[in-house]
């Protein structure tokens, strides 16, 4: 297991891509978050290639036959793994004209051996309410994985859907896997502030592990004005609720994206955060303080600069 | 790097291995092992499917899709 938030997302999503567990790919772990996806991609290029020419040969014969036919013989004979290739070697067109006739726990678990770099077109020529519809089956099935992945392929008419249609606890643990902080801070960035306050009240009054996947996505946003208003939404919470967080970050390896929410409040919020009593810890304040200073945020965190001559 | 790792993940993973020289030569080896078995893995579930594929189609399509899907 990785001991870097960041890190440890990339090596589950390596790991599904190679078909096996995180332990057993835990050597990659040096290559860090950016290094193991990196990996991931080529990883994922490669296996879905290796077939293609076959699954290209059976996409042309779909082209002759009458889509009620594809459909029928798809639902007969295709197990979602096939038709999922067979899909991302059609027109985007065709494959969506099939998928919006089938049914949708096929396409929810069609969706998972999709290829990622074909989803986008397919899935924006998809009916919108198909797409709600497998993305809740998908939330169903706890397969958030797949879903950071989908984010990516939505429309930002989608996006605003999608948000909307699931729970706070889902979209954080969607925002875990999510491969793009500019798509997760769009569908983020349309929703009420109602809502937004309600989902940072999920994630720092929630168990361990949804403590981290709220800090995970505050520290994937790619927007620093939308993280600074989580941030702050966060930093009017209880001192047990925020020095909870802050061990969260602390245990689960996300003390830089920890320090980028508090980076990105206002001074006073800052103040707030620094004045925790548990950082009169000289351990946790000298982490904290070094990691800042590691990601150069030290600047922007004038409270917590102030703490290193305390 | 020994040379049969090298060649092996470049085949796969292309030219530039820079993102993975950081890891010892025994984890590559590793690394190399792990996608074999992925590409073993991947090869077998899709034999499986296909097979299945062909299983289900109507008889006149049997013959066509099953050279189609090299089964």
């Amino acid at each position: 297991m990785a001991d870097n938030l960041a890190a440890s997302a990339e090596l589950v999503k390596l790991a599904r891509a190679l078909g096996t567990t995180q332990d057993e790919i835990a050597f990659t772990t040096p290559l860090g978050a950016a290094g193991i996806r990196l990996l991931r991609e080529r990883v994922v290029g490669a296996l879905y290639d290796e077939h293609r020419a076959a699954f290209r040969r059976v996409a042309a014969i779909t082209r002759t036959l009458p889509m009620p036919v594809n459909v029928r013989i798809t639902l007969r004979a295709f197990p979602p793994l096939l038709a999922a290739r067979v899909a991302g070697e059609m027109t985007p067109e065709r494959a969506a004209e099939l998928a919006n006739r089938l049914p949708v726990e096929y396409l929810a678990e069609s969706c998972v051996h999709l290829d990622p770099r074909r989803a986008a077109p397919l899935i924006s020529r998809l009916d919108p309410d198909r797409v709600l519809a497998v993305v809740v089956e998908l939330v169903d099935r706890d397969d958030f994985v797949t879903l950071g992945r989908l984010l990516d392929a939505a429309s930002e008419k989608l996006l605003a859907h999608l948000a909307a249609a699931i729970s706070d606890e889902a979209l954080l643990r969607i925002g875990c896997y999510a491969e793009s902080g500019a798509q997760l801070a769009r569908a983020i960035g349309v929703l009420t502030p109602e809502r937004l306050r309600g989902i940072v009240r999920t994630a720092v009054t929630g168990p361990p592990d949804l403590r981290a996947a709220g800090l995970a996505t505050i520290g994937r946003l790619d927007d620093d004005l939308l993280r600074g208003r989580l941030a702050e939404y966060a930093a009017s919470a209880s001192d047990d609720v925020l020095t909870a967080m802050l061990h969260t970050a602390l245990d689960e390896g996300a003390v830089a994206e920890m320090l980028s929410a508090v980076a990105a409040m206002g001074e006073d919020a800052q103040r707030r955060v620094v004045s925790l009593p548990a950082l009169g810890d000289e351990a946790v304040r000298t982490r904290l303080v070094d990691a800042a200073a590691d990601l150069g945020l030290l600047p922007i965190l004038a409270p917590l600069d102030a703490l290193r001559s305390s | 790097m020994r040379s049969d790792v090298r060649d092996k993940l470049r085949a796969w993973l292309g030219d530039d291995l820079t993102f993975v020289e950081a890891l010892p030569d025994d984890e590559l080896a590793r690394l190399c092992a792990a996608l074999e078995a992925a590409r073993r893995g991947q090869a077998k579930a899709l034999a499986t499917a296909s097979d299945e594929a062909v299983r289900q189609m109507p008889a006149p399509l049997r013959g066509t899709i099953g050279k189609i899907l090299g089964r």
